[in-house]
């Protein structure tokens, strides 16, 4: 007997010594770094590279709760286009691959629900000794819904603040975060190869007061040699300028670089895109400042909803409230309710709005923001397209049929249901090569874009001089030696700008129906202003301008089948654009907005394949038109003292 | 360096460790026996936990804050003694499942470390050929018209003649593509014209009309990649595949030969 635990102990003291130690082999050098002079690279970005930055696995606290058993590894494999068997069982894969990946666990309690699940039930209930933490851990080995549930509350308490002292003791959080986090890096450079796939070290900071989502990805441009000096900063109980702190330390300190983008800002009850500092004191440049350059890029569009606008703040725009529904009513876990007066600082036109009158007022621009979508997946599977829907996460993957009529609260109010996801956004970032650097730099510099999930090829070149002859040449070269492209900065010459747009459709999805420039700008007495503009359409004659807005496009889907075709819309769309409102001296954004033909939703794809029918409210959600919103171009007087 | 075959066995690994384990904990170093009711934290102790604190937190700990290690240690060793004292253990299916799969951990972890040569690699890789197959590379003009008979009329009219007309659709569609391997051929035109694209001979020659989403092309291949899947630039994956691979391969050996000591009598 005592020989065996001897023997036992040695065992596992055995186990802990070799994860302990160094695991990596030795590596291609391209591998580990950035990713520069490892490739050749293109003169200009030429093409979008896809990805995702915002996807969970079962490191994450919630999302292991949920019940994911997939880890990063499993993560890296789909996203690169293998199969994968999903926690519920089914065969994943994604039809198209993705170029790049980052994954972005919870930096809090990081792998803390799959310590806790591990733990032996005596070590919970001697050592921890926390009655509401061994009341998680029996609900979490009843089984998946007992998971959810122990998760549902776990959310609850962290916006509420109420999380048990266990979860909180930051120096056994660090220890565990520490290996958790080496382990990732070494992995990340394992499967990064550039040129084909590049896997991006990051985390999800969840800054959540009262329940109001502030959270940010933070996102390296480094490889482990330098992404190993730090760890994952915790997000509660800190400010965000305690994340910018930690991102400038790591800047000083590593020679590295790193950004971070907020997401969610629709259930943020207006707290995302304040006029103030977090603290509701008046904001100063040196803050703004700050903000602009740590985060150049706002996420608008994941499963949990929408963030471009919302139909109270844009009420000429036909085309708004695109994914609004059920997120528009409260804070993430709903224990706080929304109200209009706090859209504006909850959506991103609105954002980009306020950000024109702060720095008409202090010089500095807080939110001049690119924009992205991705997925937010807690399934460990990037997934974003509408008939490859693998769920929020495990709890409604597609194993759970009737997913889309299920509630799907966090906290105890009613309102949300399934077919209130959206399937997912990606990520487009136009880089001259997939590395690491080239992937990081797009987005530093903003030359980014989000989708619904589709995979259009959008450009926008913002100049003075471009002419429709410009199409006939190498108008890609015309648009960065005569312009700057999307995420770039125009400075006013007397002179309306005018815009090269070209717009192709998702090679293997749905025709495209408009291609919309929306306009936002200071007016003559200092008022925002917002316009959007129908540039380019398909069938422009058959189509005329009404006073409700462009003709339709119609709509192909046949709702018992979750079918549509391209008899409607157009392959390509393009356009020269003048703005015909221009004024002088007018502080300005230029973003496009590229809307399909309607296509089902996951939802109806859902209805389809296991044979059930959605509620009426649902039915008539069924069907969507998909979107692009690129980041926008600026015009802006000269920088003063530069005259 | 290679080793000799035995000394790549999981087994001998998992055997060699354990006794010198067995051997630090019978001849001292830090004392885990459950029976004894002293906790002895040395100097060397000490040390160890106040490095682990630097090593997270970037600097020493101050003498409050070791205090407070050291309590935390205590804390959990005293738990821990009386728990397996009250023989907690025992009946606990997750110490079971942790126990499991810390003996998988151990088959595998040499895995993990391994560093395959290159004939292993390269055997892995001809006995997996199929699956990177995606990484062929081809050379090729197009040029895309809105329907078929458009297109058939367009191929038509290059009958004989390699001189690119201005024929066929404007379009942002590069009008070729040099050395591109398959995935970025499907990236840019989508999947319906990569597979298309496999089928059309590379004789230098206009062929199609090939569809996809955008319409129909006229295609001219002018070089397709002899060598299907290059090893040299899949290596870094397949360093990958093979690991795994490795890793489920060392589980399973080390199941069998532990397995091949007992007599499973199951009740019918």
């Amino acid at each position: 007997m005592r020989m065996i635990s001897a023997g036992l102990a040695a065992v596992s003291l055995m186990a802990i010594a070799l994860s302990g130690c160094n695991r990596e082999a030795a590596l291609d050098p391209a591998q580990t770094g950035t990713g520069e002079n490892t490739i050749k690279l293109a003169e200009f970005p030429d093409r979008p590279y896809w990805g995702d930055t915002h996807l969970h696995t079962d490191n994450s606290i919630d999302a292991f709760g949920f019940g994911v058993r997939l880890g990063p590894e499993e993560a890296l494999r789909f996203a690169r286009g293998e199969e994968v068997t999903a926690t519920t069982g089914g065969k994943a894969r994604l039809e198209r691959p993705l170029d790049f990946l980052v994954i972005a666990d919870h930096s809090d309690g990081l792998g803390a629900t799959r310590r806790l699940y591990d733990a032996p039930r005596w070590y919970v209930q001697w050592v921890i000794g926390d009655e509401t933490v061994l009341r998680w851990y029996d609900m979490m080995h009843e089984g998946p819904e007992g998971s959810q549930r122990a998760i549902a509350e776990l959310i609850t308490a962290a916006a509420n603040d109420t999380l048990p002292e266990a979860f909180n003791d930051p120096e056994s959080a660090r220890e565990g975060t520490e290996d958790l986090w080496n382990d990732q890096l070494g992995l990340l450079d394992r499967y990064n190869e550039p040129g084909v796939f590049t896997a991006i070290a990051g985390f999800e900071w969840t800054l959540m007061p009262d329940g109001n989502n502030l959270h940010r990805v933070v996102m390296f441009r480094d490889g482990s040699d330098r992404t190993r000096k730090t760890l994952p900063l915790g997000g509660i109980d800190t400010t965000v300028e305690q994340l910018w702190d930690y991102m400038a330390a790591y800047e000083k300190n590593t020679g590295g670089k790193v950004l971070a983008i907020p997401h969610n800002s629709n259930v943020s009850n207006g707290l995302m895109f304040e006029m103030t500092m977090a603290d509701g004191s008046p904001m100063t440049a040196a803050y703004a400042a700050r903000r602009a350059a740590a985060e150049p890029v706002v996420e608008v569009t994941q499963i949990k909803g929408d963030s471009e606008t919302h139909p109270f703040l844009s009420p000429n725009d036909e085309m708004a409230g695109f994914g609004v529904k059920g997120w528009e009513l409260g804070n993430l876990p709903l224990t706080a309710t929304s109200t209009p007066d706090m859209h504006a600082g909850s959506y991103a036109r609105s954002a980009l709005l306020r950000g024109l009158s702060l720095e008409a007022r202090l010089g500095v621009n807080p939110y001049a923001f690119g924009m992205i979508g991705s997925t937010d997946s807690h399934t460990a599977l990037a997934t974003g397209d509408e008939d490859n829907f693998w769920g929020k996460h495990t709890g409604n993957e597609p194993a759970y049929k009737d997913r889309a009529m299920q509630p799907q609260n966090l906290g105890t109010r009613e309102g949300r249901f399934g077919w209130h996801y959206l399937a997912g956004g990606y990520a487009a970032a136009w880089a001259r090569g997939n590395t690491r650097a080239e992937i990081f730099d797009a987005f530093k510099r903003r030359e980014v874009y989000a989708t619904t999930g589709p995979r259009m090829t959008v450009r926008i070149f913002g100049g003075f001089d471009f002419t429709e002859a410009d199409w006939n040449g190498d108008w890609v070269r015309a648009g960065y030696t005569r312009g700057v492209p999307m995420g770039g900065e125009l400075i006013d010459k007397g002179r309306a700008p005018t815009f090269l747009i070209s717009a192709l459709k998702d090679p293997d999805g749905a025709n495209l129906d408009r291609v919309q420039v929306v306009k936002g700008w200071l007016d003559a007495s200092g008022a925002a202003q917002e316009r959007v503009y129908d540039v380019v359409w398909s069938d422009m004659a058959k189509r005329p301008r009404t006073a409700r807005g462009l003709t339709p496009v119609g709509d192909t889907v046949d709702r018992k089948t979750a079918t549509y075709t391209n008899t409607i819309g157009a392959a390509e769309l393009r356009s020269v654009w003048t703005d015909p409102d221009y004024a002088k001296g007018q502080r300005a954004f230029y973003y496009v907005r590229v809307i399909e033909i309607p296509t089902p939703r996951w939802t109806l794809f859902d209805a389809v394949r296991f044979g059930f029918a959605l509620s009426p409210e649902a039915m008539a959600d069924a069907v969507a038109q998909e979107r692009a919103y690129t980041s926008p171009i600026w015009l802006g007087p000269p920088p003063q003292g530069t005259t | 360096m290679t080793l000799a075959g035995w000394a790549r066995e999981p087994l001998v690994h998992f055997l060699g460790l354990g006794a010198l384990l067995y051997g630090a904990l019978t001849w001292g170093g830090t004392p885990v026996d459950p029976a004894s009711r002293v906790i002895t934290v040395d100097a060397a102790q000490q040390a160890q936990l106040a490095l682990g604190f630097e090593r997270v937190m970037g600097r020493a700990p101050t003498d409050a804050e070791l205090d407070a290690r050291i309590e935390r240690f205590v804390r959990e060793e005293v738990l821990y003694r009386e728990a397996l004292r009250l023989g907690l253990d025992q009946d606990d299916a997750v110490v079971r499942q942790r126990m499991v799969a810390k003996m998988d951990m151990t088959a595998s972890a040499a895995a993990e470390i391994a560093e395959p040569t290159e004939a292993q690699l390269q055997a892995y890789f001809e006995a997996n050929r199929a699956r990177y197959a995606g990484a062929r590379s081809v050379s090729f003009e197009q040029q895309l018209f809105g329907d078929r008979a458009e297109a058939v009329a367009g191929l038509a009219g290059k009958n004989g003649s390699d001189y690119l007309s201005d024929a066929g659709q404007l379009s942002s569609l590069p009008a070729e593509m040099t050395d591109a391997p398959l995935r970025e051929v499907a990236a840019r035109f989508g999947q319906q014209f990569a597979s298309g694209l496999v089928q059309v001979p590379a004789d230098g020659q206009w062929h199609g009309p090939v569809p996809s989403g955008f319409g129909w092309h006229i295609v001219r291949i002018t070089a397709r990649a002899a060598q299907e899947p290059d090893f040299a630039t899949l290596r870094p994956r397949i360093a990958n595949d093979w690991r795994s691979a490795e890793i489920a391969a060392r589980e399973a050996r080390a199941y069998a030969i532990l397995r091949e000591a007992y007599r499973v009598e199951i009740a019918r």
